[in-house]
């Protein structure tokens, strides 16, 4: 009888249980506490080698509406003035020297370091993925996410999402065939002011590239309006003057 | 001094052994206000290259380049490069400037040279609208190695493509718009190339003010761009090139252009030189493929409208090698015939009509970050004589490049890559960007 009543309590209970979860809106969430739609910030990205020798890159990034992204690299000399623009699945990198930009793909890395095209130029999880599945855990709901086409770097994500923030805390990427491509692991929240806190570092190790760790530092995060039109080949030569 | 001469090649690796200091240790912090916009900025790269060339002394092109000289086996080339880039920044003007110095020395001679590459002043009065004036370099073209439709640039170098170059003197504007749905992006570069006195006086013909321009669109995620240039100090051309990922690691591209009665010496190997007038349309088709590990495999075939069939250099590497067989008296205006052509088309680094490029580039190989070998190759697919080179660079130290390359030229007599002036190079260089 106990056992019966259990197993009715539980049948009771399990639909109550998944309609609390919808994946897609805790990522939807996720999108807008981790970035306004539109903004423009700092970040710093810090490869370690075995060695503990650092390389460290700035890039100054500005982003709008869910798809539209250009990321400029202000130093280290070696990179400056390169900047990287992505409309949707369309990625190009500009250099200087060369005088045009050239078509590049999300896994290619404009640095040479872990971090590559499809994490510099990050744009909404939503716009990319579909929630495939989302279970609670004790302080984390966990997303099992699906790439939307063939075009996305990584074709599935595992998200820890914290519970009271709702914003991600580890983040496993995944290629096609299940090999764990890198692991995200976002740290140290931080009140950017005009209502964003959010993680302000992000670590990455990837067993593609063992002991090497990268880092991204994050600041000036802010809301920011442009125009489309900065958001095209022809004005990737003039996206430095933007800056303040 | 043998001995000394001997290690010069070692030099970039005393460069790296001073800059892989052991690290301090730091925490992660991160103020971007010392990063931001300044009214002046200057920085630039240094660079240090030493070549070693076996020459071919049974090459045309040995020959014309010697001329006079002592003969030599071989020669050792050390060359210093500065570039200085800046901008100077007030309200909404902009003037930017690139500066080349270099200086080289080899067994023959030695040589210095700077040159402005770009000074530019530029005013943006809104997002969509650019206006600049002054000495800039325009890259049109989706192409890696070759560009037909760069109408107002001069030629890459196809061993070097991604060197910066020297830009014309020119005004030019950008208008740009974002009409949304399939049309992504739409932007028109008008371009006004003078040509008179001292200004731009290798594009062509003095006395002239060239007009061109391009029509650039974003169509459904094709990079399309239209292409023209008037009739003024150089025949009037026009053409198209567009780019488009077939999937996120697999991108094709491609141009065409034609120029319009174009005119081109041609030389038999009697010395005896008609100037051939008509179209001459190029065309290049190119891909670039990314795998799962990290290669990129670069190709393009480009078919040159502007040059020369494997017939036609075969006659003037006979015209060259007949000018220099005769005795010093009987030879004089064969030679200077040879020596007068030899300061054309016939000698650019790819004089034929057909060529295979073909590029294959590991990122972090053998598990090093910043480590990048690659192979690159060069064939005319008309006399099958071709170039190879394997290069490895390395990039894991902070504003430091260091590369090294070396040429392998193949090719037997009355070819393309047979008739070089070298037959193999070997290239090492440390830049450090400041």
């Amino acid at each position: 009888m106990k056992n019966i009543l259990w197993l009715v309590l539980c049948l009771i209970a399990l639909p109550a249980s998944a309609a609390a979860i919808d994946g897609t809106q805790i990522l939807q969430k996720v999108d807008r506490n981790l970035e306004p739609e539109s903004y423009e910030s700092y970040r710093k990205l810090i490869d370690i080698q075995p060695d503990a020798t650092k390389k460290e890159y700035v890039l100054y990034t500005m982003k709008k509406g869910r798809d539209k992204i250009v990321a400029m690299f202000v130093s280290p000399p070696s990179e400056k003035g390169r900047v990287t623009l992505r409309l949707g699945d369309n990625m190009w990198l500009y250099i200087p020297d060369v005088g045009r930009a050239i078509r590049v793909t999300s896994l290619q890395s404009v640095t040479g370091s872990v971090f590559n095209n499809a994490d510099i130029l990050r744009i909404d999880y939503t716009a990319e993925y579909n929630v495939d599945s989302a279970e609670e855990q004790k302080d984390a709901f966990l997303l099992s996410l699906k790439a939307k086409t063939g075009d996305v770097a990584y074709d599935r994500l595992k998200m820890w999402v914290d519970k009271q923030a709702l914003l991600p805390v580890t983040i496993e990427c995944y290629a096609a065939s299940g090999m764990l491509l890198k692991t995200l692991h976002f740290k140290d929240i931080k009140d950017f002011g005009g209502g964003i806190k959010r993680p302000a570092t992000l670590e990455t190790d990837s067993p593609l590239y063992k002991g090497y760790k990268s880092v991204m530092l994050w600041s000036g995060l802010k809301k920011a309006t442009f125009k489309d039109e900065i958001f095209t080949l022809n004005y990737l030569p003039r996206v430095q003057e933007l800056r303040k | 001094m043998k001995v000394a001469s001997g290690l010069r090649w070692a030099w970039p690796l005393v460069l790296l052994l001073l800059g892989t200091g052991a690290p301090a240790a730091e925490e992660y912090s991160f103020d971007s206000s010392e990063f931001e916009k300044k009214p002046f900025e200057i920085g630039g790269w240094a660079q240090l290259k030493q070549e070693n060339f076996s020459l071919n002394q049974s090459g045309a092109l040995y020959k014309l380049n010697n001329y006079g000289q002592p003969q030599r086996q071989d020669l050792g080339r050390t060359a210093g490069t500065l570039e200085l880039i800046g901008k100077i920044r007030q309200g909404i003007g902009t003037f930017d400037f690139h500066t080349h110095s270099d200086m080289q020395r080899d067994q023959l001679s030695h040589d210095y040279d700077n040159v402005m590459y770009e000074a530019a002043y530029s005013i943006r009065p809104s997002a969509n609208v650019t206006v600049e004036a002054g000495k800039r370099v325009l890259n049109w073209g989706k192409g890696n190695t070759w560009n037909p439709i760069a109408f107002v640039s001069r030629p890459k170098n196809p061993d070097d493509p991604l060197l910066a170059r020297e830009g014309y003197v020119m005004v030019n504007g950008d208008f740009i718009a974002s009409p949304g749905g399939d049309l992504q992006t739409i932007a028109f570069t008008p371009v006004l190339v003078p040509v008179g006195g001292d200004v731009n006086s290798d594009f062509g013909l003095t006395g002239h003010l060239n007009p061109a321009a391009k029509l650039y669109l974003l169509y459904r995620d094709t990079d399309i761009d239209f292409a023209w240039q008037g009739k003024g100090s150089r025949p009037a051309r026009f053409g198209m090139d567009f780019a488009k990922n077939l999937t996120s690691n697999f991108e094709i591209h491609g141009e065409w252009a034609r120029i319009q009665q174009f005119t081109r010496p041609v030389a038999d190997s009697s010395g005896s030189v008609t100037n051939q007038v008509g179209n001459a349309t190029s065309y290049l088709l190119g891909l670039r493929y990314l795998t799962e590990s990290d290669t990129t495999y670069i190709a393009e075939y480009y078919r040159n409208g502007t040059g020369y069939s494997d017939d036609q250099l075969q006659q003037f590497y006979q015209l060259v090698n007949n000018a220099f067989a005769l005795p010093q008296p009987t030879a004089g205006p064969l030679l200077q015939k040879a020596l007068a052509l030899g300061k054309g088309n016939y000698v650019s680094p790819n004089p034929g009509q057909d060529y295979l490029y073909f590029r294959a580039q590991q990122k972090d190989a053998f598990g090093i970050v910043y480590f990048q070998p690659s192979i690159f190759a060069t064939m005319n697919l008309q006399d099958r004589s071709y170039q190879i080179t394997p290069e490895v660079m390395y990039t894991g130290i902070n504003n430091l490049e260091l590369r090294a390359r070396l040429y392998l030229l193949h090719g037997g007599a009355g070819t393309d890559f047979g008739e070089k002036a070298n037959s193999r190079k070997v290239e090492v260089y440390a830049r450090y960007y400041f």
